[in-house]
């Protein structure tokens, strides 16, 4: 112990000075963060607003839907992390497997407690154990060999498209009992983000093959869209998203502001996400195409199976990346587009009679900062753990 | 290049007529940008002939074999391969590098797929043949270059050695009818080249077409139907291992044997 202190945190005047002058301000940090969160900080503005932030003004008798797209959503998400290990269920100990658990999704789970806290009834309660059961049998069927090889015959495409439509067909579907004007809060930013996600991730391999497709014309749509969209800010986009349609589409039947913000999303994050994948596709040596090529490959083929899945690989990290931004400026539909999203919300609520000039914009954007934290947070850790996996053999 | 120079380079060996070839190239020429890489090369390969090719490094050994499967495209002259002339029509492309196997110097093998998926992918893909049948073939072809328990590993977790008899075994699995190597042993350590170069002597045993670029003289003089010396972009000296190596008449060819062995 002596010795580590003596190697690690005081190996000399200098280091010393910047261990003791670290560990005060951490200290210091840490104080005032508990200070405001469990002495000073007054949490009924987000006890009062809970629902707002999370669904906004979703009708009561159809909350179910928000639960049951909440229940499937972690189904198949337990599904497809379990099918990942090709090595099927390995018998563990339940003791292992709470520490895995709690490693990795700990902070998720802390969040759902402080919500359901907060929400102090017994359905929230009910609703987080029912997400959390789907997860882990859809983890627990997705492990199991026989689920494997009874899911096999279905094609992959068939796969990819059901991935797709789900988010999509869950909004319909959402929408055909919420009107827009109820329909808000931070599930609205969960699902534009979702959503643009899904969508932009075919859009940006069309444009970076696009861009180095060997037909002229394709190339040069392709850098120009790039070029252009990524020359643009994105608060800029959204606002024009929000005025120039009206130029080009009568206002009764223009489509509203989800679907326009999810479209400049998905155009935006096409654009970064193709010159992403266009680096992962030239880290690939030409080798891998020749030998393709030499088996007598077509180019279609050579790029699916050959060099896309690699380069999609050697890139997570950076995706993943624009998947986070993307997650985080779903608020600028907000301000942009006056979406009811969890950001507005968060800024309407300190307005209300009740908390009106006390200063609870701190509580308020404290807690939307921590919805958009934990969720990046846990994108972050799994790409790295998918990232590990998918790496495995190389080099 | 003289009359008697190109009567050689396309006399097959064992005194067979030029009709019996399954490669035929006909004065190709290759530029990159101003440089010439083959200067009116005259070439051919008969049925089950190994032709070995040797040469310095710049001497357009590798650019020659990348032409017969379209690796490179020439600029002028003809090639044939098995009846087929290479032109600009992708199925012409597409017909020949089916018939035509390749190996790298670098073996190219695909990092993100299981050695068997690897060996099996020419069958699948191109072959279209069903999953099964196309992975029976791999572990035959895995069998057959000693190596059937690596099948489920990934490429990194081999050898030098072991990779390059996967990348062979991945060639064989369309059933081709010539074999190309590009160097197939210069990129591995000094150890490991036997047992890759045993395997090639095995197909040749076999009858397998082959054409081989390579610096290993032992080998070239064990294995080859003809020897072929290459200087410049064009073909020096043609002729048995025996003439090549024992009695070379070019001064250029004395030169390059000089200086190697």
């Amino acid at each position: 112990m002596k010795k580590w202190l003596r190697e690690n945190l005081f190996r000399s005047y200098l280091d010393g000075v910047v261990t003791l002058v670290s560990a005060a301000l951490a200290i210091w940090i840490l104080t005032q963060l508990w200070n405001f969160v469990f002495v000073t900080g007054r949490w009924e503005i987000i006890q009062v607003n809970l629902k707002l932030l999370l669904v906004g003004r979703f009708p009561e008798e159809s909350m179910w839907l928000v639960g049951l797209s909440m229940i499937s959503l972690a189904f198949f998400i337990g599904l497809a992390a379990g099918s990942l290990r090709s090595t099927g269920l390995k018998s563990r100990k339940v003791t292992e497997i709470a520490i895995d658990v709690t490693r990795r999704f700990g902070l998720l789970l802390l969040l759902a407690a402080a919500i359901i806290y907060l929400a102090g009834t017994l359905d929230a309660l009910l609703a987080g154990l029912q997400v959390f059961a789907a997860l882990a049998v859809g983890r627990l069927l997705g492990g199991l060999k026989t689920t494997i090889t009874w899911l096999k015959p279905i094609p992959k495409a068939l796969w990819l498209a059901l991935w797709a439509l789900l988010p999509i067909a869950s909004i319909g579907f959402t929408l055909s009992v919420a009107s827009l004007e109820e329909w808000g809060g931070f599930l609205i930013n969960f699902y534009i983000a979702i959503v643009s996600i899904v969508l932009c991730f075919p859009l940006g391999i069309l444009l970076a093959l696009g861009r180095r497709s060997s037909f002229p014309v394709v190339r040069l749509l392709s850098t120009t869209y790039i070029e252009l969209i990524r020359g643009a800010p994105l608060f800029v986009l959204l606002l024009l998203a929000g005025v120039a349609l009206e130029f080009f589409i009568p206002p009764e039947i223009a489509p509203d502001v989800i679907f326009r913000s999810v479209t400049v999303f998905t155009l935006f994050t096409g654009a970064y996400l193709a010159e992403i994948i266009r680096g992962g596709l030239q880290s690939i040596p030409k080798g891998q195409t020749e030998a393709g090529k030499a088996l007598g490959l077509s180019t279609v083929k050579i790029i699916y199976l050959i060099t896309l899945p690699q380069a999609l690989r050697n890139v997570i990290p950076a995706q993943i990346g624009q998947f986070i931004s993307l997650f985080k400026d779903t608020t600028l539909a907000g301000a942009a587009l006056s979406v009811f999203e969890v950001l507005n919300i968060g800024k309407a609520i300190t307005k209300q009679d009740d908390f009106l000039g006390q200063g609870m914009i701190y509580e308020s954007l404290a807690f939307v900062a921590l919805l958009f934290w934990v969720g990046s947070f846990v994108m972050s850790r799994e790409s790295q753990r998918l990232e590990k996996k998918l790496g495995v053999g190389v080099r | 290049m003289n009359d008697k120079a190109f009567a050689d380079a396309t006399l097959l060996s064992g005194g067979r007529q030029a009709s019996d070839a399954i490669v035929t190239m006909k004065s190709v020429v290759k530029r990159f940008k101003d440089f010439e890489a083959l200067k009116g090369i005259d070439f051919a390969v008969g049925r089950q002939e190994v032709v070995v090719i040797i040469g310095p490094s710049g001497s357009g050994k590798s650019t020659l074999i990348r032409c017969i499967n379209r690796l490179e495209q020439h600029d002028e002259g003809s090639i044939v391969v098995d009846g087929t002339e290479l032109t600009n029509d992708i199925r012409n492309i597409q017909e020949i590098r089916k018939e035509t196997g390749m190996v790298f110097q670098s073996f190219n093998l695909f990092p993100h797929l299981t050695v068997l998926t690897n060996v099996a992918i020419g069958p699948r893909q191109v072959r279209n043949l069903p999953k099964v049948e196309a992975e029976r073939i791999a572990r035959e072809l895995l069998e057959r270059v000693k190596i059937p328990e690596q099948a489920d590993k990934f490429p990194a977790q081999l050898s030098g050695g072991q990779q390059q008899r996967v990348a062979i075994a991945r060639a064989l699995a369309m059933k081709p009818k010539v074999m190309l190597f590009d160097e197939p042993t210069s990129a591995l350590d000094p150890e490991m080249i036997n047992e890759v170069l045993d395997a090639i002597k095995e197909l040749a045993n076999e009858g397998m077409t082959m054409v081989v670029v390579t610096h290993e003289m032992g080998f070239a003089r064990e294995v080859a139907d003809r020897v072929i010396f290459m200087a410049d972009g064009e073909i020096v000296e043609v002729g048995t291992p025996e003439q090549i190596f024992d009695s070379p008449k070019e001064e250029r060819t004395k030169k390059f044997l000089s200086q190697i062995l």
